[in-house]
């Protein structure tokens, strides 16, 4: 196993180098800063598709292993791995990277800094995402998140000192529980090692596990946008340009309930079955309440933002069943969810790069204006209330299943958030692209063939995922699987 | 019965009857919109060749002896199997051909009707996704499979209401249809994951035959009835019946392919399609019974005040498929899928004639349209009495025999009433439907028509009269075929529904024959001289009552009950609310703690006076008490 | 009279008498010889005790040598933000200079 190229090394470089190289280009080279980020964006891709369809699902388990000690006073490893959990998560990061490199392409200001800080954002993404070290995860947590604040506090718009300043306390006073937690796992492991899989393996004693979880579950919760510690997240959204919304929304909030799964779930199982009520019911709190609060707004990000919350109280709740069904179903809706975000932020950013406007109030018939940016905000939009054959209906399919066999009033409650979401996302589109033409807006251009590809190529996953679920059930299911195990 | 595996030619045709339309949605909406013609005639291959293949396997299958049942595994986690396959029954197969013939119909229709709309090919796509989604809904071998084109059936149906979405009311009308039949979804749902979790088998064979025997009375009622909720959605009944009125802002032919053989049809055909499993539960079926008599006869009340040609018929709809419910929920399953069936032909011409109108004199208004001289068009004014007396029950057309077999059914049930209330919405129907007709035939005073181009959609088409007309008018022709000879079809359409064995010899009730051409009679004899005859006001005796017109005309303000609870409860309570707890409560309280450290870190800066001295003394204070403390200690 | 405590008592008496000029005076160049104070006696004592505990090693007489060695360096440093702050308010009186006042 261990042979081989290095491939999960090579995802982790690719941005990295990318980051150096862009950082000693020469100030004013624009084009070539813009260049090496979507080179290295296409590396990832690739080598992102190669894993996901290379991956052997038969033998599941971890794959593509490269592990080395690192501190071996502190049992501190370089470890990295994939199997059913973190592949998904891995081809969503690449696919939005990417994505999110090509759709600003157009920035002008400051292009050298932006870039340099996104590819170092999305390299802290891969570490967590890839590393099955408690010290390198955290270390990545970190750098992924520092990076907002000068990004959304540079190049965001609406209130955005203030929402990088919201954002990044509160991600940060999460990291001020995840610390503890992991520190706290490892002295109470009795290993002395920061490797996951092996402490894992040992477990944890009973009264440990109660803590650890509740440290994890709140600490990594922050960020998955766990009610009620959810406002930054729509405040940050707005705040932020586009391609950072897209990240940011599409795969660090993922970060967040990934983070529960792995560290939290992993090595505190029968933590989290004494937690798990109280996770189940604040996640469904966030499924309704989102999309409540999403009916409210008239700042289009806003609602993308609550609509946020209310779909990370699915994957909340599918990991709080604690089932095979549940947590599949969670994994799903966090790469569903995150394409799917990915489209809005993206479609949005166009509209408001042309007309100067997301407030809703003001737009208004905007499919006749720009049919092609309709067409993918409509597509998100009913992928997000949850249309058969969009692959987050599979997702939401299995969570309200788990959902409701392991908690039935909650269940049903989540259920009808779905409803209501229908509600607010179809009053967005209505009003927003439908309607008499607005003349204001006549001269706004529709996107080019140019500015199609990245938005097709997430229209194009939603689809694919949504028409072929197994395509990506079956890994997860494989990687799901060990753990399920491990409750009783 | 055990199902048989298809042998190569079914499979390929169940297929292709499956398959053509999602690729012509596919081909029209991403590659070939900006052609308009080509799009046409990709999207008509793609629907006229699933109606050969569904009449070809309905004509092979006449004798078929046991369903033909074929799935893959479509999705799996977590103990939730999704199946995709085809389920060929002689229902789905007579339904398949009833889809297949309807869309195939609307779809030469709509070449005329929508002839110089701008998003023509769209419409196309749109048409041809609407078909896939029936398709597949019909043949659906799993309850799962069904309800997911269940939902893209809802879909397609919010895109074409929608579809001249620059009108308010049409894109309100979309959305109206997409959330309330989602509510109504939601129980179906429920009942799914009921079902899933205690019986664990979708399929629809395995319901029919074994939940009655697996699951004890209270489950199977509760899940029974909750998917019944999705019935009273998709189909428009009590008390979720007010969005299909509404429903006809979309394009004529889109109305008639939604009334008639998809989307609200797809509730009655859920009920059928589960009769055996509603059959081990006779509270269920109970309520079946009791939703569809109240919502016939809401809607039939609705009905005879409506003045718009489009809201009579979506009120009939609404009350046929209340009277198919009935027939169902009386335990007549042929009577329920025949009067489907019957209904679909009758209702889809009814729709598309008025479309002829509508397209002609740019008016709603059929008070308005006999007065523009709406008698003059010979073909559909004809087809379109045709249609009218079929839903009223006129011998012999298909109506008739249809209506027949629900109050036969309904004669069988130990209570005289629910026969009674049948007759009784018979003679509603008979008076809403030979008021309009009589209205048409025998204007008051012909006047010029008025001036085009009111209707969005409508405009600039005049030019080709003739050839638009033709087009528009063959498929009238065809349908008004098929209205009078499906009359005769009942007793071989029973033998095939019934797997050719033989019937059981029901009671032959002459005297309810009798009885229903009387009150249809009596119906249309009111209609007659309130409408019809020489020198009649042309106002019906409702008019006389106020509060009973502004009653039926508001709805039974239903639609203002909905609008009620939208405004304040869900906007105003809970929408504002949980929007002022997130301002004021999460956020406020996250700010209050951060401008509490900011209030923190100012009082502690009082203390620092700036001069050395005092800190200095502090110092020593401090350091003083410090030693006394380890003095004394 | 010739004891340690004679010694220790006129260090505490030199050490009190510098902590009150350092509280009381507002002239920074009488705080500074207040602190001179205190150190001397700080010294003192360390004499004393080398003296009558511990004659032997002289650490004490190292530790005085240390002192003083800080004090003349601590007085240069001293004298010279005085001269620094000086040039700024023009003049040293500590109440004068209350820019740290939160």
């Amino acid at each position: 196993m261990n042979a081989g190229f290095p491939y999960l090394s090579a995802i982790l470089l690719a941005p990295a180098l990318g980051m150096l190289v862009i950082l000693l280009l020469p100030h004013g080279n624009q084009r070539a800063v813009r260049w090496v980020s979507l080179v290295s964006a296409v590396i990832c891709l690739a080598l992102s598709v190669y894993l996901y369809a290379a991956y052997d699902r038969a033998a599941a388990g971890l794959q593509f292993v490269e592990r080395a000690s690192w501190v071996p006073s502190l049992g501190i490893f370089y470890y990295l791995a994939v199997d059913g959990i973190n592949l998904p998560m891995v081809l969503l990061t690449s696919i939005v990277f990417f994505t999110g490199v090509w759709t600003m392409w157009d920035l002008q200001h400051r292009v050298k800094e932006f870039f340099a800080l996104m590819l170092l954002m999305v390299v802290g993404v891969y570490g967590v995402f890839l590393s099955l070290d408690l010290f390198f995860l955290f270390v990545w947590y970190d750098v992924s998140l520092f990076p907002m604040y000068p990004l959304i506090a540079i190049w965001g718009s609406t209130r955005k000192e203030y929402g990088a300043l919201k954002l990044t306390l509160y991600l940060l006073a999460g990291s001020a529980l995840v610390l503890p937690g992991i520190l706290y796992v490892y002295f109470q492991s009795g290993l002395f090692t920061f490797d996951l899989v092996q402490i894992a393996q040992a477990g944890l004693p009973v009264e440990a596990q109660y803590l650890g979880f509740f440290l994890f579950l709140f600490g990594f919760g922050v960020l998955a946008g766990l009610w009620p510690f959810h406002t930054w997240s729509p405040v940050g959204h707005v705040a932020a340009p586009t391609a950072v919304s897209m990240i940011h929304a599409g795969v660090l909030m993922k970060l967040g309930a990934y983070g529960v799964l792995r560290v939290g779930m992993f090595l505190c199982p029968q933590g989290l079955g004494d937690w798990s009520p109280l996770f189940a019911l604040l996640a469904t709190v966030g499924i309704v309440y989102g999309a409540f609060v999403g009916l409210a707004q008239t700042d289009l990000k806003y609602v993308i933002g609550y609509s946020s919350v209310s779909h990370m109280g699915l994957v909340s709740l599918g990991l709080a069943t604690m089932s095979q069904g549940g947590l599949s179903g969670a994994v799903f809706q966090m790469f569903a969810h995150g394409i799917m975000t990915a489209l809005f932020f993206s479609s949005v950013g166009h509209i408001y790069d042309r007309t100067h406007t997301k407030l809703i109030p003001e737009l208004g018939g905007m499919a006749k204006v720009m049919p092609r940016a309709s067409f993918f905000f409509i597509l998100a939009a009913l992928a997000g209330i949850g249309v058969p054959c969009l692959a987050s209906f599979w997702a939401e399919l299995l969570v309200f299943i788990a959902g409701y066999r392991a908690y039935p009033v909650l269940g049903v409650c989540a259920v009808l958030g779905l409803v209501v979401s229908a509600l607010f996302m179809l009053r967005v589109v209505q009003k927003t692209f439908y309607g008499v033409k607005n003349e204001r807006f006549a001269q706004a251009g529709d996107m080019t063939m140019v500015m199609i590809v990245p938005r097709a190529l997430l229209a194009g996953t939603i689809l694919l995922f949504g028409l072929l679920p197994r395509l990506a059930l079956d890994l997860i299911n494989t990687g799901v699987a060990p753990l399920v195990g491990m409750f009783k | 019965m055990d199902p048989v595996a298809p042998n190569g030619n079914e499979l390929l045709l169940a297929l292709l009857a499956m398959g053509l339309p999602l690729l012509s949605f596919f081909l029209v909406f991403f590659v070939t919109r900006p052609w308009v013609n080509l799009s046409c005639a990709v999207s008509l291959v793609c629907s006229g060749l699933p109606l050969s293949a569904a009449v070809w396997l309905l004509a092979g299958h006449w004798r078929m002896e046991a369903p033909i049942l074929w799935q893959l595994t479509w999705m799996e986690g977590g103990g939730a199997l999704v199946t995709f396959g085809f389920l060929l029954d002689p229902l789905s197969l007579l339904m398949l051909v009833i889809v297949t013939a309807v869309s195939f119909l609307v779809q030469v229709y709509s070449l005329g009707y929508m002839a110089g709309d701008p998003g023509k090919a769209k419409y196309y796509a749109f048409l041809s996704l609407f078909a896939w989604s029936m398709i597949s809904l019909v043949l659906a071998s799993g309850l799962m499979q069904l309800y997911i084109f269940w939902e893209l059936v809802g879909l397609s149906s919010y895109l074409l209401i929608g579809f001249w979405h620059h009108k308010f009311s049409a894109s309100q009308a979309g959305k109206k249809a997409f959330v309330m039949t989602r509510l109504g979804d939601l129980g179906f749902f429920l009942g799914i994951i009921v079902l899933l979790l205690n019986l664990g088998d979708l399929s629809i064979l395995g319901l029919n035959q074994q939940a009655a025997a697996r699951l004890t009375p209270g489950l199977l009622t509760a899940s029974a009835l909750l998917i019944f909720c999705g019935v009273v959605g998709k189909s428009a009944q009590f008390p979720l019946l007010t969005w299909l009125p509404d429903a006809m802002e979309g394009p004529t032919p889109v109305s008639a392919l939604l009334h008639s053989a998809t989307m609200v049809a797809a509730g009655v055909y859920l009920v059928s399609r589960l009769f055996p499993f509603y059959q081990g539960s006779p509270q269920a079926l109970g309520w079946v019974l009791v939703i569809g008599t109240v919502t016939m006869l809401l809607s039939s009340t609705m009905a005879m005040v409506a003045e718009d040609i489009k809201q009579v018929w979506a009120y009939s709809t609404v009350s046929q498929l209340g009277f198919m419910l009935m027939g169902l929920g009386a335990g007549g399953y042929f009577a329920g899928v025949y009067h489907l069936a019957t209904h679909a032909a009758f209702k889809a011409l009814l729709f598309l004639c008025s479309g002829v109108f509508i397209h002609q004199y740019a008016t709603n208004d059929f008070f308005a349209m006999a007065r523009a001289g709406a008698r003059g068009l010979k073909v559909p004014m004809l087809t379109l009495t045709l249609a009218g007396a079929a839903l009223s029950g006129v011998w012999p057309l298909a109506g008739f025999f249809s209506k027949e077999t629900v109050l036969a059914a309904l004669a069988e049930l130990p209570n005289p009433a629910w026969l009674w209330l049948g007759i009784l919405g018979a003679g509603l129907t008979a008076y809403y439907t030979f008021r309009l007709l009589f209205v048409m035939w025998r204007p008051r005073r012909l006047e010029p028509p008025p001036e085009h181009g009111e209707r969005a959609g409508h405009g600039a088409h005049e030019g080709h009269g003739a050839a638009v007309y033709w087009v528009m008018a063959a498929p009238l022709l065809v349908l008004a075929a098929l209205t009078v000879l499906l009359g005769a079809a009942g007793p071989a359409l029973q033998s095939f529904l019934a797997w050719g064995r033989p019937l059981p010899a029901g009671a032959h009730h002459t005297w309810l024959v009798w009885a229903s051409v009387l009150v249809v009679a009596t119906g249309a004899g009111l209609a007659w001289l309130e409408f019809g005859r020489a020198g009649a006001a042309q106002q019906g005796f409702l008019s006389r009552m106020p509060g009973l017109w502004n009653l039926f005309a508001n709805r039974w303000y239903l639609d203002w009950l909905y609008r009620w609870l939208l405004d304040h409860v869900v906007y105003g309570l809970f929408s504002r609310l949980f929007t002022l707890n997130d301002r004021r409560v999460v956020d406020g309280g996250i700010d209050g703690f951060c401008r509490a450290t900011l209030g923190a870190g100012w009082l502690f800066s009082l203390l620092q006076s700036g001069l050395l001295q005092y800190n200095l003394f502090t110092m020593v204070l401090v350091m003083a008490l410090v030693g006394l403390y380890f003095l004394l200690v | 009279m010739n004891s340690l405590h004679t010694y220790l008592f006129i260090a505490l008496v030199l050490f009190c008498i510098g902590l009150f000029g350092l509280l009381k005076r507002r002239s920074l160049i009488g705080m500074l010889i207040s602190v001179e104070l205190m150190l001397n006696g700080a010294g003192l004592n360390f004499m004393a005790f080398n003296r009558f505990l511990a004659p032997d090693p002289a650490v004490g007489q190292v530790a005085v040598l240390f002192i003083m060695g800080i004090a003349a360096a601590e007085a240069a440093i001293a004298l010279s933000l005085i001269l620094a702050l000086f040039r700024k308010i023009r003049s040293v009186n500590v109440e004068q200079a209350r820019q740290l006042k939160g």
